[in-house]
């Protein structure tokens, strides 16, 4: 009998213990991956194509608070900006839901290609978003949830405008990071609400990255100390500022994942605890047979370890395929549209998972250690 | 003949390591479990706490925040004298109009910004909401750039604290008093009059109306009166029912609580059983014995898995007990409601604890099921034999 299949067949002596070890391993690493994977997308959301480029301005009090028509020509002239528009929020409930599912933004139609080009869709979508006023462009996400098509009509509530409005759809869009929104024309919705001469917000695309700083700075100066003072920034720290507001649920998830791997860490190792007590006189043999405690010490470590590891392949890769190949979006009811198990994660689990196997070989050896050989061959449990 | 419950009580005893790391185990799960639900009891407490049963709240129709919610001068003016509004000593009807405006502050610590609600209200504002109470400090003065907050959301931001002074739509505004909400929806927002509000904020509008109705019948008769006149796009409801419906936010939470409990307790029944296995491997002798002496096989089973409910039960209790300093303690998020900071406690209540040690005896049964079966099961001489 050689090493190795003496260390695996002291591991799988006791099969069913083997196999609760390596669930419960498998359950909490699983449950590691989700959670921090969660964390990572609730601080750090994914970048668009174009976002290094793109500036969004809002109202200095709030984002919920509107901006004069009157700003945009002032910004467009400022050098170095290449195209404005309004980002206007309707807040619209479609068909009777309790809730929004998606949201819907205004802008200009002649715009969408140029302040948000990353989408893909056919020109021919393009077109007719500009040829008709109640034209709108619907994320595929959506479009498929709903079962609507180009050319469909579409009637929403709005929750901050009075009444509802009625579209049809010119183009379905896909390639964002989140393909559910829906955009419609500015002109439409003012023309619905008597002209207010306000806007939601501005999204401007600038030249070129070197423009960025000295548009955002030149922006805000503009309309400092007037009626409507604004705040502009990056689309990331726009972003980040958004995330900022959901406050304690970093901390919250955080402190969650720290108790599962103090959980994890506790189960394991008092399992390997129980597996090496169940044999101490065995050991006591191998050490009356001349083996010493280092040797003693790595059988230990190599099953523990061993256990540890599969638990790890079985948790860490079964979060990988289940969020890499899962629709996520359904799976967390539309709270998260993507869910990337990173390297980063997987690599942050696997070393819980060596930890783990270490720290579970510890207790079992040092009691090993310590024990005379008298003392282990009169062990009866 | 039952099974001493004492054995299984002291056997819990005798492998007391093993059995400490079991009962740890599930006290965390039930620990995390306790916690997460308690922020969305929190929340649901909150908003169930906000208003007064007498009171008639009038928003928008369409509206699902206050925030968006418009309503006129004139359509406040015709509702002024209507004969189902209460009255006060001196005669002047409660009906109130507020502002309600959000405002992006910095916090406290540091972490970015994120949006305040800021109420102006009139006079009556503040006799309609007597569960308001003022801590420290004074009220605003109607005409000033005054504020009063509520202490709970003044501790989560920079410029909250009696004596500061903040700035927003172009406005000093200075922090005179601290309030206590007494635990409702009121404990997340900045007070302070309403016309001023109306004026730096540049709003013709107001955000809301808040009455009181003269009677339960006169309340019933003024939502109805709303309903049916076509020149007032408003909708009325009771305050009470209105804040209860916004517990969109204990939603996501629930989910994350319930996913959280669902993958805990698989890994903790595995634990459980793992224990109680060898619970049952190292007691085989002694459970061929019991059956000699006339212990039924039912008897044992039902001993074993008593044994593991009670393990459970202990994790559950200790669970519960790590939970506990968390209660009360206040914390905040954004609500989707109305799309500002929301500032909530994790509320243990007495049910939740419950749950909490059900969940772990559940835990605990399903666990050492298989086990108790296998240790019912042993053949009676294949176990005295055993070493």
């Amino acid at each position: 009998m050689t090493l190795p299949t003496f260390i695996l067949k002291n591991a799988l002596r006791n099969k069913r213990r083997a196999l609760l070890s390596v669930s419960s391993v498998a359950v909490s690493l699983f449950l590691l991956v989700t959670l921090q994977v969660a964390l990572r997308e609730l601080t750090l959301p994914p970048p668009s194509a174009g976002a290094e480029l793109r500036v969004a301005v809002r109202n200095k009090i709030s984002l919920t608070n509107l901006l004069p028509v009157r700003q945009r020509g002032v910004i467009e002239k400022i050098p170095g900006v290449a195209a404005v528009s309004p980002f206007t929020w309707f807040g619209g409930r479609y068909r009777n839901e309790e809730g929004m599912s998606f949201a819907q933004f205004a802008m200009d139609a002649d715009k969408l290609q140029s302040v948000f080009g990353e989408a893909k869709m056919n020109l021919d979508g393009y077109e007719k978003f500009a040829a008709a006023r109640d034209a709108c462009v619907l994320g595929k996400i959506t479009a498929d949830k709903y079962h609507l098509k180009v050319g469909d009509q579409m009637t929403l509530a709005s929750t901050v405008y009075p009444g509802s409005l009625t579209f049809h759809i010119a183009g379905i869009y896909s390639g964002t990071p989140d393909d559910r929104n829906m955009l419609f024309r500015q002109d439409y919705l003012d023309e619905s609400i008597g002209q207010p001469g306000y806007v939601g917000m501005w999204w401007l695309k600038v030249k070129s990255a070197d423009d960025m700083a000295p548009v955002i700075k030149a922006i805000n100066a503009a309309f400092a100390n007037t009626s409507a003072e604004v705040r502009a920034e990056s689309e990331r720290n726009f972003q980040l500022g958004f995330i900022s507001m959901l406050g304690n649920v970093k901390a919250l998830i955080a402190s969650i994942s720290t108790v599962v791997v103090f959980t994890l860490v506790l189960v394991s190792a008092s399992t390997m605890s129980m597996a090496v007590r169940e044999r101490f006189r065995e050991l006591a043999i191998l050490k009356a047979l001349g083996f010493r405690r280092r040797e003693l010490f790595a059988f230990i470590l190599a099953e523990s370890f061993g256990l540890a590891a599969v638990g790890a392949l079985l948790g860490i890769g079964g979060a990988y395929l289940l969020y890499t190949f899962g629709d996520i979006g359904k799976m967390t009811q539309g709270i998260f549209v993507s869910f990337e198990v990173t390297p980063r994660i997987m690599g942050i689990a696997g070393l819980v998972a060596v930890l783990l196997g270490i720290v579970s070989a510890l207790a079992p050896s040092l009691s090993v250690a310590r024990m005379s050989v008298v003392e282990g061959l009169k062990t009866l449990d | 003949m039952a099974l001493p419950l004492t054995y299984n009580f002291r056997n819990v005893l005798v492998r007391w390591r093993a059995t400490l790391a079991t009962i740890i185990g599930i006290g965390l799960v039930v620990a995390v479990f306790v916690l997460v639900q308690s922020l969305a009891v929190g929340l649901e407490k909150s908003a169930g706490n906000t208003g007064d049963p007498r009171n008639i709240m009038i928003v928008r129709k369409g509206s699902t925040a206050e925030s968006t919610s418009m309503v006129s001068l004139p359509q406040f003016q015709i509702l002024h004298y209507w004969p189902q509004i209460a009255r006060d000593a001196a005669g002047q009807p409660l009906i109130s109009a507020d502002l309600l405006c959000l405002i992006s502050q910095p916090r406290i610590d540091g972490h970015g910004e994120a949006n305040v609600s800021v109420r102006g209200l009139t006079a009556m504002g503040m006799v309609l909401r007597p569960q308001v109470k003022l801590l420290s400090g004074r009220w605003f003065t109607p005409g000033q750039r005054e504020v009063a907050i509520s202490r709970r959301l003044a501790r989560r931001f920079a410029h909250f604290q009696v004596g500061d002074t903040f700035r927003t739509a172009a406005t000093t505004l200075t922090v005179v008093g601290e309030f206590d909400g007494g635990n409702s929806a009121f404990d997340s927002e900045v007070w302070m009059d309403a016309d001023e509000a109306r004026s730096f904020f540049d709003r013709q509008q107001y955000s809301s109306l808040l009455v009181r109705a003269a009677s339960l019948e006169a309340g019933r008769e003024l939502i109805a009166r709303i309903e049916a006149d076509k020149r007032l796009p408003l909708l009325a409801g009771p305050e009470v029912k209105y804040y209860a419906d916004q517990t969109a936010t204990a939603l996501p939470i629930k989910i994350l609580g319930n996913f959280l409990a669902t993958a805990m307790s698989i890994g903790a029944v595995f634990a459980a059983m793992n224990t109680m296995y060898a619970s049952v491997g190292s007691r085989t002798r002694e459970i061929g014995t019991l059956r000699v002496l006339g212990f039924r096989r039912r008897t044992i089973l039902a001993g074993f898995i008593v044994e593991g409910a009670l393990l459970a039960a202990i994790g559950g209790v200790l669970g519960c007990l790590l939970a506990l300093p968390l209660h009360g303690v206040s914390t905040g998020t954004m609500s989707f409601n109305s799309f500002s900071e929301t500032v909530f406690e994790f509320r243990i209540t007495p049910w939740l604890a419950a749950k909490g040690i059900i969940f772990a005896v559940v835990v605990g049964v399903i666990g050492s099921l298989l086990p108790a079966i296998r240790a019912a099961r042993l053949p009676v001489i294949t176990a005295l034999k055993s070493v």
